[in-house]
């Protein structure tokens, strides 16, 4: 009886499966796609919103990465943003390439600082891997600010814009794909036996070890490429924006990112896209309607989490499998009162 | 007796924690004669305070796992409630000199500090804490470390929709001549912070040591199951621990009010400092975070004195990040880690 | 009775470990709870003394129903509780372990009275009064252990697992204590693997299996029963 429960890998669901999607997750990326081009949404303002809540999404995805499967929070993650934001940054800006490639230079850079990270943090667990990388991320914005030789500091770096068109929808979809990117290749990660190995190590790392996963691949594998993404996502802000300053790379700036992940929930991909759109979509519509109060947005922001950490530590996903698994029990309960 | 006491004081010298020590002392003496001996004030003044800061956080920690990442905030709390006191204080006396409420006007604003501060970790405890308590164990870490970045977002972001984003400070607490020791004129506010500071680790450590109240706190640091068994009310010494570490916090804001004005993002920095004490004594170092304090704060002022305004923050982070990768105990070798690494 | 567990069922998560399970102990007595391995016998204990909340059943002492009443509190009403992990306070010397045991206690003269008592009962703590509990052998904690549930003057108190883990003499030492209490008007419940030793010194015993009471009367006839003595006394 529990084997006709099991999901069928047959068919187009099938097929979804195996880049890591759902039938329903494709209904909402079809559903993000021309979500812009309907009325209310395609003024170029709500576009705007749509995207921060799109950059958001796609942090938060590759922040759940390492924090939720390997248990290690980066907490200087907007740093890496920052690093390849800059990088890609000042290479299109010295050099004249087009920021399509420079983007890549930036994700590069961040994932070799990830890579250094990585290794060097090793022996670094819990309390001390979240300070370790805290105190990462406040020295990189310390330095940004104080070379302002290279950075131009808080007067903020010029950065050449992707399209030359006034209209956000092309930065939208780009952003999208971008989204998209992380989620597929971060997802068909953990698919395979990497993913096995990374959730090993973040339950138990002794127990991982002693039956053969060795954590130090695992770890500098995870972290690279949890800021390879951070890097590429930081360079599309840079370059959208069209001005970078170090307070991107503030603690805020990761606070951000780590609420959403964790009202996506831990442990989920996904759940991070899902609570991104809907929570930035509020959130600047609250910025711009209550204009006269600031920061309450980000007082909201804080409510969330911790309402969330104390009522609810699973967040949006584990409410849709919770709903999920009721469901299939109450398929179950169903044929077991039928074969009787 | 004697010799063998002294093999001991060697044996220390040479290990890491009296290494770095003394290290200290000679760079304060060296930088000292440099610069002139300011450097040395200013390091005794926030020293002490940034003492007791982590000693603050060291205990949150100690006793209820809680690695409080909104420990600046309160820090700020402290610093509001005694500009509020204070500023509308000396606008009264412009008017109407009155020597006694000058002398007390400081007085009140850094009581009145600690005890927002007090009230205000009561009130966290109860609200937030108490109730995950209630509701949830698993992953008490992480989620507690959550919560208190939620709670120095929401302080922050309060104190900026309330109270404003302006500069709130008091130039000096008593309007008296400097204190001369040879030719090196010290502010009386200076002094008078530097003995706050050590009066409250003092206080602190005769609570911890030898009453009733402090030793309930050990034990349920301890073993919190045991302290239940023996009946201590273990969700009121968490109360009382929280209001502990918040009322230092806030005595820390008050009293340095002269130096750092409130505004809301005054807490960062301390919150900086004390988690650099906590890595550079080790976590879970009470004691250690005294001369820890000192170090830090006299790295910071030789920093800015040298390399200028900006850089006391991305030197001693490098610092700290090595002490994190080759010394992960702490220069004091303290060994309380295990639920660090959770 | 002083101590009435009726079809308590506790687990720990979704796992249940004990089913229906029912006590009584009258005030006065020295009753034994047996059983192997994973049978639920701590989590008994755990129940009782309130550090694991039960799933449903009414448990009751001295009248009162104390069923979600905290750890603390019940010790306050006189329900001391001795767990097999000690639950001692490591970084504290004996003597200080001591005045934690008593802290609720308003007299302190019954507390200087409880200190000299348990150390006549437990010589060999006096003797270490100012060493820390973390340095203490085995067998010391076990009685520091025991000293410490007795500081707050119970009516009864339940003990668990005295003999892990020790000497047979150490273990001859804690449970002549307990008899020496219990000769004195302490109630006492038992949990223990040394069924022998243990269903000598009781007046009562019940066995736990699987989470179920399979059998219970006075110890004296249990050590004839054909079930105890084939599974438990190998005879």
């Amino acid at each position: 009886m529990t084997q006709s429960t099991n999901e069928n890998h047959t068919g187009l669901s099938g097929l979804l499966n195996k880049i890591c999607l759902s039938p329903l997750g494709l209904l909402g990326i079809v559903f993000l796609f021309f979500l812009p081009l309907v009325p209310p949404f395609n003024q170029d303002y709500m576009i705007r919103w749509l995207i921060s809540g799109a950059i958001v999404a796609a942090a938060a995805i590759s922040f759940d990465f390492s924090a939720g499967y390997l248990g290690i929070v980066n907490f200087g993650y907007a740093a890496f943003l920052g690093l390849g934001g800059y990088t890609s940054a000042i290479l299109s800006n010295t050099l004249g390439i087009s920021p399509f490639i420079t983007i890549f230079f930036g994700a590069l850079m961040a994932a070799t600082l990830g890579v250094l990270t990585g290794i060097v943090s090793l022996r670094l667990r819990g309390m001390f891997a979240i300070c370790f990388t805290w105190f990462i991320g406040i020295a990189l914005m310390g330095l940004c600010m104080k070379w302002d030789w290279l950075t131009r500091g808080p007067l903020g770096l010029q950065c050449t814009p992707f399209f030359e068109s006034n209209s956000s929808l092309p930065n939208y979809y780009l952003i999208l794909a971008i989204m998209l990117l992380t989620y597929l290749a971060l997802g068909l990660m953990i698919k395979s036996n990497y993913g096995l190995a990374f959730r090993a190590i973040g339950q138990n790392m002794e127990a991982a070890m002693t039956s053969g996963v060795h954590p130090t691949k695992y770890r500098v594998i995870n972290f690279t490429l949890s800021c390879f993404f951070a890097g590429l996502i930081g360079g599309f802000y840079a370059h959208y924006y069209g001005i970078l300053t170090p307070e991107l790379m503030h603690t805020q700036k990761t606070v951000e990112v780590l609420v959403i992940a964790y009202i996506g929930g831990r442990l989920s991909l996904w759940g991070g896209i899902v609570a991104a759109f809907p929570f930035i979509f509020a959130m600047e519509l609250l910025r711009s309607s209550l204009s006269d109060l600031p920061g309450i947005n980000l007082i909201i922001y804080g409510v969330f989490l911790i309402a969330i950490m104390v009522y609810y530590p699973g967040g949006v996903a584990f409410f849709f499998k919770n709903l999920t698994s009721r469901k299939i029990r109450r398929k179950e309960m169903q044929q077991a009162s039928i074969a009787q | 007796m004697n010799n063998s006491r002294s093999i001991k004081a060697v044996e220390w010298l040479k290990s890491s924690g009296g290494i770095t020590v003394t290290c200290t002392i000679l760079v304060a003496l060296a930088v000292s004669i440099h610069k002139g001996p300011y450097v040395l004030v200013n390091t005794l003044v926030t020293g002490g305070m940034w003492a007791l800061m982590a000693i603050g956080v060291s205990l949150l920690f100690g006793v209820m796992n809680i690695s409080n990442f909104a420990h600046g905030e309160y820090f700020m709390i402290g610093s509001l409630t005694a500009y509020y006191i204070m500023h509308p204080l000396k606008e009264y006396l412009l008017e109407t000199p009155n020597s006694f409420l000058a002398f007390i006007t400081p007085v009140l604003g850094i009581a009145g500090a600690t005890l927002a501060g007090v009230i205000a970790g009561i009130l966290t405890d109860k609200l937030i804490f108490a109730q995950l308590r209630k509701r949830n164990r698993e992953g008490w870490l992480l989620n507690c470390f959550l919560i208190t970045i939620g709670l120095s977002i929401i302080l922050i972001n309060l104190h900026m929709l309330i109270f404003g984003n302006t500069f709130k400070g008091v130039v000096n607490y008593w309007d008296v001549p400097s204190l001369a020791l040879g030719d090196v004129y010290v502010s009386v506010d200076r002094v008078v912070v530097f003995f706050i500071a050590m009066l409250a680790i003092l206080f602190f450590w005769y609570l911890m040591m030898y009453t009733t109240l402090g030793k309930k706190i050990r034990a349920v640091a301890q073993d919190e199951n045991g302290a239940r068994m023996v009946g201590i009310p273990v969700n009121r010494v968490y109360s009382t621990t929280f209001a502990l570490a918040c009322g230092f916090a806030a005595l820390a804001g008050g009293s340095l009010l002269f130096m750092f004005p409130s505004y809301p993002t005054v807490g960062i920095a301390p919150l900086y400092n004390s988690w650099f004490i906590i890595i550079l004594v080790g976590f879970g170092n009470v004691a250690g975070a005294v001369p820890g304090g000192f170090m830090i704060a006299l790295f910071q002022v030789v920093t800015r004195t040298y390399m200028g305004e900006g850089w006391e923050n991305v030197i001693p982070m490098f610092l700290i990040s090595a002490i994190l990768i080759f010394k992960p105990y702490g220069i004091f070798e303290t060994k309380v880690r295990s639920v660090w690494e959770q | 009775m002083l101590l009435k567990v009726k079809n308590l069922n506790a687990g720990y998560g979704f796992l249940n470990v004990l089913w229906d399970v029912s006590l009584n102990i009258g005030k006065g007595e020295f009753v034994a709870l047996i059983g192997p391995n994973g049978a639920g016998k701590s989590t008994v204990m755990k129940s009782i003394s309130g550090l694991l909340p039960p799933k449903s059943g009414t448990i009751t002492f001295d009248g009162q129903v104390i069923n979600n009443q905290d750890c603390a509190v019940n010790c306050r009403s006189g329900l001391s509780y001795i767990s097999e992990e000690l639950n001692l306070f490591t970084g504290m010397t004996i003597l200080e372990n001591l005045e934690m045991g008593a802290q609720m206690l308003e007299d302190k003269n019954k507390a200087r009275e409880n200190l000299d008592f348990v150390f006549e009962l437990f010589p060999r703590l006096e003797e270490r009064i100012s060493q820390y509990a973390g340095t203490l052998s085995g067998g010391e904690r076990k009685m520091l252990a025991i000293a410490r549930g007795l500081m707050s003057n119970p009516t009864m108190v339940l003990v668990d697992e005295p003999s892990l883990g020790l000497a047979p003499q150490v273990t001859d030492e804690v449970f002549n204590a307990l008899r020496l209490l219990n000769r004195q008007g302490l109630t006492i419940l038992l949990v223990e693997q040394n069924v022998t030793k243990t269903l000598k010194f009781s007046s009562r015993a019940y066995i736990l299996e699987k989470g179920k009471v399979v059998l219970e009367g006075p110890s004296s006839e249990l050590i004839t029963n054909d079930h105890v003595r084939k599974i438990y006394l190998g005879t």
